[in-house]
Order: structure tokens, then sequence, then C-alpha cells
């Protein structure tokens, strides 16, 4: 199959991506000293975040992590992390976090504009236990406001009734922060109806996932994802959100009906769980690319949510949809929950076998992955492969050893393949 | 005329290259340094290979590489992972093998087969160079000893040390440290070769052990190495002495089937 034709004109993709890209311009403008318009900034993190609450005080949400990301893809992580490090931040420091703190260094000036300094720093503490040192340190150098949202683990298949009760009271308490630091009273109608488009996002998105289950899958359920899912962690509660996952959602229908996928002949589909190594993202692909690897499901583009868990936010459940939501982000998952999410995605995906990218960094999700392909290869017999770099640290990705394991495992699968034939 | 074929396997510190006739018997071998050319060190191996076969170049019909230089090397036809390689050629030595255990000059690689040698599962050692070959030299190299002396002298241990340390950095620190309080030599090389073993069955036991075990790589051309793996696992490793040309065998192996047909199994980098 060829990814030609379908592309000329004005086609649903092209429609997609410009609004994307519209969305994400006027998202960073308003983040400029002459787009605030006087609006707030609070600086969140993205497993779990509370951007539908926020956005009922007009503030100004800010990602470190997306900050961080950006970074490594524009390939200037490198230069930033070794500022944090000339501070005396230990090699060992998660790259996000030094990251972060480089751009602080350098007066917020980043390839994709100046960033503003944050007003409240909510630290959503739910997966990461760096997460409230990070914001700690933020708000030590920036004299900023810190809120920690305490969200408990999530031990069990889901939350109980206490930990519910136990978020809802926080956020109540933040709610109040926030009323306090904007000037903006609390209005519950209008946070029903930011949920209320959060909601449509979701589940339009949802749809987009499932998408992946055709063959071939019209999309990179990884490589692609991390991108469409930029708007649901950024924009997710306003009508241009919905709008763009709609558009999305369309371009990949007339892509699975044209018979179009990512890679020219899709040969291996598989499940990749960890983030990407951001500063060699594309090279990373061309790895699998080269074997005609798609991948249909992965775990990295649910850091944002777990939508497709049946995790929504509710308009009538305001308060209590956004603990559910919080707790139920992947990193807060337990392990168990984590593999069997993970043995799912490659049975309802049809995989042929599963992806493990572990990073140094993160910790969060790097904690019980060998576990995770131990469980895969011997208890499910899903052949994993296991590579190991950084997601923000350009030093720890070295290209000649990834690339020697991926053609390993793609030779060993496709030998298989022939002579089982 | 004869048919020959050839793997070439040029890693981080040797380059091996191995002719095979259209039997699949061993023609011709060669070894030596990478170095700073692998290119250089390609062909040096190349062409002493086929003068000690006392054969043609052009009787050659294909040549698969393998190694880290495998891109590199001007005369492959096609490249193939040394992990596919070392599975191919452990099973040609040793026909019974199960799981291998390669460690080599940055790599450190455990590989579970099934009975036609091919890969069940594989894992390999972080980009650290932690317990790997180099491990070894740093040793070497602090104690002032030859490399090839470590292994025999470790043998003579009375009371191993326990060195703690797998960084092949901070080792040498460790070393200078109870060469400092008086301790000797042998137990000292004796713990660096029991650290190397503890972290590669590590690596072996996350794709599972099952006799029969085959090291190889060139560092299980070291006596002392051997006995420390065979120690800890309390069974015996396949060891030959072809070991350190085992991924070029293997090679050499995918580079007959190709050879031999169009319905070849190979699967090549390039063709994909």
């Amino acid at each position: 199959m060829t990814t030609d034709g379908a592309k000329a004109g004005t086609t649903p993709e092209d429609a997609g991506k410009a609004l994307q890209k519209q969305l994400l311009a006027e998202y960073y403008h308003s983040l400029s000293d002459e787009g605030r318009n006087g609006r707030k900034v609070a600086y969140l993190f993205v497993p779990g975040n509370v951007i539908e609450l926020v956005r009922c005080f007009d503030m100004l949400p800010v990602y470190p992590e997306i900050n961080a990301l950006q970074c490594g893809i524009k390939k200037v992580a490198g230069e930033l992390i070794l500022r944090a490090e000339n501070l005396g931040y230990s090699s060992d420091v998660c790259g996000y976090v030094k990251n972060d703190i480089g751009l602080m260094l350098s007066d917020r000036a980043s390839p994709f504009g100046q960033l503003p300094k944050p007003d409240l720093l909510v630290c959503n503490y739910s997966g990461c236990n760096t997460f409230v040192k990070w914001f700690e340190a933020l708000a030590h150098f920036y004299g900023a406001e810190l809120f920690v949202l305490d969200i408990p683990y999530l031990r069990e298949r889901s939350p109980s009734t206490a930990d519910i009760t136990y978020v809802v009271s926080q956020l109540e308490e933040l709610a109040n922060v926030c009323a306090r630091v904007s000037g903006v009273p609390f209005d519950r109608d209008r946070l029903r109806h930011v949920l209320e488009l959060s909601a449509k996002a979701e589940r339009l998105w949802v749809e987009v996932l499932h998408t992946a289950q055709g063959r071939p899958s019209p999309f990179d359920a990884y490589f692609e994802a991390v991108f469409y899912m930029a708007p649901l962690n950024i924009l997710r509660g306003t009508e241009g959100c919905v709008e763009y996952y709609r558009l999305l959602l369309e371009e990949l229908r007339a892509r699975s009906a044209a018979g179009l996928g990512p890679v020219p002949e899709e040969k291996f589909r598989v499940v990749i769980e960890g983030p990407p190594p951001w500063p060699h993202f594309r090279s990373f692909w061309e790895l699998f690319k080269r074997w005609g690897v798609c991948a249909v499901a992965s775990t990295y583009s649910k850091v944002g949510g777990l939508f497709d868990q049946g995790i929504y936010h509710d308009p009538s459940r305001p308060l209590e949809s956004i603990a559910e939501y919080a707790m139920n982000s992947y990193t807060n998952w337990n392990l168990g929950l984590r593999l069997d999410l993970l043995k799912r995605y490659a049975k309802e995906y049809n995989a042929d076998a599963v992806v493990i990218h572990s990073t140094k960094s993160c910790r969060s999700f790097s904690v019980g992955q060998a576990d995770f392909r131990d469980a895969l290869t011997k208890e499910e017999g899903i052949p994993t492969l296991m590579v190991e770099s950084d997601l923000a640290d350009p030093r720890y990705y070295s290209e000649a050893q990834i690339k020697n394991r991926i053609d390993a495992f793609f030779e060993s699968l496709t030998h298989r393949r022939l002579v089982g034939a | 005329m004869t048919m020959y074929v050839a793997g070439a396997d040029v890693g981080s510190t040797t380059a091996k290259v191995v002719i095979l006739d259209r039997n699949g018997e061993i023609a011709g071998t060669s070894l030596g340094p990478t170095g700073a050319s692998i290119v250089e060190a390609a062909q040096r191996r190349f062409r002493e290979a086929i003068e000690k076969a006392g054969i043609d170049e052009h009787e050659i019909e294909f040549v698969v590489g393998t190694g880290y230089g495998r891109f590199k090397i001007p005369f492959g036809d096609t490249q193939i992972t040394e992990i596919s390689c070392h599975a191919r050629g452990a099973h040609r030595l040793f026909p019974a093998t199960r799981t291998i255990v390669d460690i080599g000059g940055q790599d450190t690689k455990a590989i579970s087969v099934d009975g036609q040698g091919e890969v069940v599962d594989f894992c390999m050692n972080d980009k650290c160079a932690a317990g790997t070959g180099r491990f070894l030299e740093a040793a070497a190299l602090t104690l002032g000893l030859p490399l090839e002396e470590i292994g025999p002298v470790s043998l003579r241990a009375a009371r191993p040390l326990r060195i703690t340390n797998v960084c092949t950095v901070f080792v040498e620190s460790e070393i200078m440290s109870h060469l400092v309080r008086g301790e000797k030599m042998e137990d000292i090389l004796r713990g660096v070769h029991n650290a190397i073993g503890v972290r590669s069955i590590a690596l072996l036991r996350r794709v599972g052990i099952s006799e029969e075990v085959t090291f190889t790589g060139g560092v299980s051309r070291n006596a002392g190495m051997v006995r420390a793996l065979e120690d800890q696992l309390g069974i015996r490793v396949n060891v030959s002495p072809l070991s350190q040309y085992i991924g070029a065998i293997g090679a050499a192996l995918f580079a007959l089937e190709r050879a031999r047909g169009p319905k070849a199994t190979v699967v090549s980098e390039e063709s994909t």
C-alpha cells in the first residue's frame, strides 16, 4: 500500500493539522506578554491535571513537562540540562526537571516563544514523587504560591469513596486559592460547561484511538498519537479542542477507508510502553519504520488520561469526576493494573509484540518495566523488546545499541514468521 | 568450482572473518583488532581468511556482515545483527544449547534460543559498559597485567574479595584501595570476575536459564570468567576454542542459506 494520493487538495487531514497548528499558535501567543491581557498563569503537571478547574478562573495553563518535551524535540534540552547541572543538579535528577530549571535560568526564552512566570503552581501530585520537589524548587525560585493537590495512588481497580472525598475537599480548597489569585469568582455552572466540552473531546479521542484496531492502522498510536494528544492536554474544555478531534476522527476514518497507514506496508503491530526519547524522536521512529512497524496502542499517549478505560469527565459530577480522572492517570495506577492494561492492549489491538522504552529520568514509568517484560514474555508468550535511554537527556541515547536491539528483535520475529509459516 | 561464503563480525574490539565451504565446513578464519578504521580492519581480516582458505576472492558467493561495524563492511552483501548470528553460531557448535551468554568488548548479551538456533528472547546490558570486557581491561590495566593473564591469575585465589563496583571507571579506585590494604592480586581479580558473573547472570535470568548454556564472545577465552560463571550457575557452560568466531560463523551460516537458494530465510535489514 502506498501513502500517495489522498493528500492533494483540502483533505480532512489538512484541516485537522491546520486547526491544531492554529490552536497551538493561539495558545502560545496567549502566554506571551502581549497575549496574556492580565490573565494569571497556573503551572500544572500533565498526569491527572485539573485544567478544567483552572480554566474557570481565566487562568492560563502552562505544563513544564510539555515545555521540556518541546525543548527535547527542538534539540535545546541538552544545553538547558547542562545549565541546571552547573547550578548543582545531579546527573541522576530527572531530565524534565533540569530542562525546566535550565529554562528558568535562561529567562524562560524557549524555541516556541517567551514563557510566562507562574502565579500559581498546582502540583497535581499524581504518580510521580519528583513532582513535589520540582514545584517546590520553582516556588522557591519564582516566589510563586504552591498548592499541593495530594492524589492517592490507585491501589485497587477503582478509587475508594474516601479517596474521592479526600480529593474533592482539596479541589474545593484549590478553587478558593484560584479565585483569590485570579480575582475571578468560582462559577460552578461555568465548570459544568467546561467539563461538558472536555467530555466531548475525550469521547472523540477514544474513537480516534479505536481506529488503530483496523488493519492497517490509519495512524501510529505512539509516534503520531503523541502529537495528536497535545490539544487534549493543553486545550481540554474548549470548543476548539472538540472541533480538532472531530476533524482528526474524520481524517483517520478517511485514511482507514482508503487503506492508508503510517508505514507503506504494516508488517508488525506493536504496543509501546514508556515515553519517547524526545531529543532523538525522528531517528528513533525511523528505526521502527524500516521494519514496517506500526504502534497500534501505547501507554504514553494515556498520560493525559485513561479515557479509553471509561474515565471521562462528567458535568453532572463536576469535582468528583475530576478527582476520579486525577487518580486514574496511567502512572498513578498500580503495577498490576498497568500490566493488565498492556496485556489487554496487545489483545484488543491484535499486536504482534510489545516494545518497552525505559527511561532513566522517569522512574514513575520505568519502575516495574522489567517485571512487565517478564510477565509478557513468560506468562503471555508475547515477544517483548526492551530498549533504554532517556526522555529528555540526549546523552543517554546510544543509537548503535538501540538500533542493534530493534533490528535483532524484528529480525527474529520475521524469521520466526518465515520458518513458522 | 566450489562455492564459498563468508561471515564478517566487526565488533567494538576485534574483527573476525570466517569462510565456509558449501558443506558448511570452516575453510579459513582470521581475527585481529578493530582499531580506528573499521573498513581497513574488515578488509585485512577478509584477505587473510581468503589466503588461509587458499581460495580466490571471486569464489566467495555471499558475505554477511555482523557486529557494530556491520554497515561499514565494504564487501558485505547484507547485514544481520550479532544477536541472531551468535544464536546461529552457538547452535552450530553446540546443537543442544538453549541459552547463550555473550560477553564482548562493550556488550553483554543473554540470548535464549530454540532447537533450531532461532532467537526466542534476548537481553543486553544498558548503554553503560559495566560488566563487559571493557571492565576486565580496566582491571588489568590498573593491576599492570596483560589482559590474557588476569583469568589464570584469578584462578589461584584462596580468599576471593568482594568487588562492589561494576562501574568500569570506579572499579579502578576500588582495586587501588584493595592494593593499598595489601590484598593479593589473585583475590582481587577473582572478585572482579565474580562481579561480572553476577551481572551477566542477572541478564541470563531475564531470558531464563535452560541448559545447555554456551558462553561466547572474546571474554569466553578467559578461564577465570568461565569459572566464575560456572561457580555461580552451578552448571558447566559450553566454551569452544572457536568462541570468538561464533558471531562470524553464524553470519557465514546465514550467508550459506542465502547463497543456496531463492527461498532463503535470511532476513536482511536492507530488504525491509
